[in-house]
């Protein structure tokens, strides 16, 4: 595997702004598209952050996202100081939600967060334990040429 | 079968009669639509060039928005956009209208116009 890191970045999270989330995740979205990774792989991490960023937004009191960009993949860190995640299994079922009823009425809390996480990423790790706050590992490959140098994207100008 | 016409975000809006909080992306093509008021749905469904109908009138549509590549929010229902909401929907230069007709309604309409 070609382990070269190109760039890293990180992204503050404030717990509980509801209306400041996404910001890291754009930030990050941006930050690819510079970097010339292709389309793809920049919304399927684009997916991921923005769940990543607001569970941390709902649940936690703050936290940060790290980027990591390889040659050949994209590594996101999310780490928190929070109350943890008690039973993995169970919040990783689509539809389970611990949110409030305030985040719910605002369109959050549907319980798709980490499902549409783990669908997004290539491999995904959990650390956690209650009390201790989340650390979140994602990993996705990205599109490459046979010579091994990353993919240039489509030149989409939107979104 | 007629080649339906593509239908750019300027001419919808002005065939719905929906009000304009931010003029962007009026000349897309719109590719689809989504109607929904939870958030993760329209982040996991969302695509790039689709318009998003929906009655969530805070930032964070605009992140979801932008992040899905989408081109512009209709707010339904008679809903304002609050300031915030404007404010960052300028800054990420995303379309921001609302409409005093419902989902249901404008849904319809922009099937009628041809989007698909």
């Amino acid at each position: 595997m070609d382990t070269r890191r190109l760039a890293h970045h990180e992204f503050p999270i404030l717990g509980r702004a509801y209306f400041l989330g996404g910001r890291a995740s754009t930030s990050i979205k941006q930050v690819l598209r510079e970097a010339g990774v292709d389309d793809a792989a920049i919304r399927r991490v684009a997916v991921a952050c923005y769940e990543a960023e607001m569970n941390v937004v709902l649940h936690a009191r703050s936290g940060y996202m790290a980027l990591d960009i390889y040659s050949d993949r994209i590594v996101v860190s999310v780490l928190d100081k929070g109350p943890g995640i008690e039973n993995v299994d169970l919040a990783m079922t689509p539809g389970w939600s611990s949110a409030t009823d305030e985040a719910r009425a605002l369109g959050f809390g549907a319980g798709m967060g980490l499902p549409n996480i783990r669908d997004q990423a290539d491999q995904m790790e959990i650390q956690t334990a209650k009390g201790e706050g989340v650390r979140l590992y994602l990993t996705f490959k990205r599109e490459v040429n046979g010579d091994g140098a990353p993919a240039t994207g489509d030149g989409g100008t939107s979104g | 079968m007629e080649r339906l016409q593509p239908v750019m975000v300027g001419r919808a809006a002005e065939a719905l009669g929906l009000t304009a909080c931010v003029e962007a992306n009026l000349d897309g093509e719109i590719a689809g639509a989504q109607v929904s008021d939870l958030l993760s749905y329209v982040m996991a469904e969302g695509r790039r060039g689709q318009v998003w109908i929906t009655i969530q009138t805070h930032p964070n549509i605009v992140a979801v928005a932008g992040l899905a590549g989408m081109h512009a929010i209709v707010i339904a229902g008679g809903f304002e956009a609050e300031a915030e909401t404007i404010a960052r929907a300028e800054e990420e230069e995303m379309g921001l209208f609302t409409s005093p007709e419902n989902a249901f309604t404008l849904a319809g309409k922009l099937y009628e116009l041809g989007v698909r």
